[in-house]
């Protein structure tokens, strides 16, 4: 389940790229990037910008501000566009739609950062639990067969137990009481017990006794 | 550069709007040529501002008027499915934005679940749960334990394919 890392920053050669395959991704990426400055600029000096590529494959893309015919045709015949009452309205208009977006665009980059830091966070979170006392806690590559049967069945117990909690709750109808997580999202549990999962009340005793692996347990 | 965050909004001091005008022309410019080279295609900016009364262009006006015959060149139809101004292109980057999110939110998800599984493996119960909640933990000790079972399958194989 470990996320394939992505190659980060790489310094490239300027020169065409040779697998076809990395080509369109890159042409993908960048034609966006290029649009996202173009924009940018746009917003941020008040400027009039055209930007006018063609796909591998032949496909035109094009962005413009205010649009890319005006400009096309500005550049083309050297008139300034006419300064007339209603292009003022109209421009007016789109700017204060431009402005509505971009403080949405704004809105959700640091919705989406504040996400990603709460996925690191959980992350160095396993990180330390898995290097803790708790065995099963780490990751399974690093468990011996017989540490990995003993998870196993204790883990299958436990869903017995959980899918016996969802039948109960399901013929009660209390189908939706209060979630459990809080605002953090984060549930910490304070417990003595340090055994790997056993049944209620009147089961068969916990299976984990020494188990001689030498991992540093109980 | 530095990686200062930039308030995308219209710069009201002239010397700093002046001075990232041409800061960013320039590597705007810089990003185009890099896309022409890298990847074999046709491309043209055109800049008006407010400080020249000719526009900026890249490559050359001459080149440019080339691109543009190019798109001309194509049907109407051609031209505009691919066309956008701002308000297309960052319409564009919000829905993307969204998806990202969700992904986000679903892997977020994922890892608090985790931590709630080998809390109820170390003995915490789990009557505080939902319905939604008992489900997603039911699905996740699923995936574990089949992943699991691959892992003790392939040691096994290991083990006895060594003769």
């Amino acid at each position: 389940m470990a996320k394939k890392p992505s190659m980060g920053r790489q310094k490239i050669k300027i020169a065409k790229i040779e697998i076809k395959n990395h080509l369109q991704v890159t042409f993908s990426k960048r034609r966006s990037g290029l649009f996202k400055k173009a924009s940018e600029l746009c917003t941020l000096c008040g400027v009039e910008i055209s930007i006018i590529v063609f796909s591998p494959a032949g496909k035109v893309f094009s962005f413009g501000h205010p649009n890319v015919d005006s400009i096309v045709d500005q550049f083309l015949s050297r008139n300034p566009p006419p300064n007339t009452t209603t292009r003022h309205l109209i421009d007016a208009h789109r700017n204060a739609s431009v402005r509505d977006l971009n403080s949405q665009l704004t809105q959700v980059l640091n919705e989406l950062e504040a996400e990603k830091k709460r996925s690191e966070t959980l992350d160095h979170i396993r990180k330390l639990a898995s290097q803790r006392k708790y065995w099963w806690e780490k990751s399974i590559d690093e468990l011996g067969l017989n540490e990995l049967g003993q998870l196993r069945d204790s883990m299958v117990v436990l869903k017995k137990n959980v899918t016996n909690q969802t039948d109960k709750l399901f013929v009660e109808g209390n189908v939706n009481p209060s979630p459990f997580f809080s605002a953090n999202g984060i549930a910490m549990v304070d417990s003595a017990e340090i055994k790997p999962y056993q049944m209620n009340a009147s089961s068969t005793p916990p299976h984990v006794q020494n188990i001689g692996y030498g991992h540093g347990f109980f | 550069m530095t990686r200062t965050k930039v308030n995308l909004a219209y710069i009201a001091n002239d010397s700093e709007r002046k001075s990232t005008f041409k800061r960013r022309k320039k590597g705007l410019m810089k990003k185009a040529e890099e896309l022409s080279i890298l990847c074999a295609v046709d491309t043209c900016a055109i800049i008006f501002s407010p400080y020249d009364p000719e526009p900026d262009v890249w490559p050359s006006p001459l080149e440019v008027q080339r691109v543009i015959a190019k798109l001309r060149n194509m049907s109407p139809l051609e031209q505009n499915r691919r066309m956008m101004d701002q308000k297309d292109f960052i319409r564009q980057q919000l829905t993307r934005l969204s998806e990202q999110m969700a992904k986000q939110q679903r892997e977020i998800r994922h890892k608090e679940m985790t931590n709630v599984m080998f809390e109820c493996l170390k003995g915490k119960g789990f009557e505080y749960l939902n319905m939604s909640d008992l489900n997603d933990l039911n699905n996740l000790l699923s995936q574990n334990i089949r992943a699991i079972e691959r892992r003790i399958k392939l040691l096994e194989k290991r083990h006895n394919g060594g003769d």
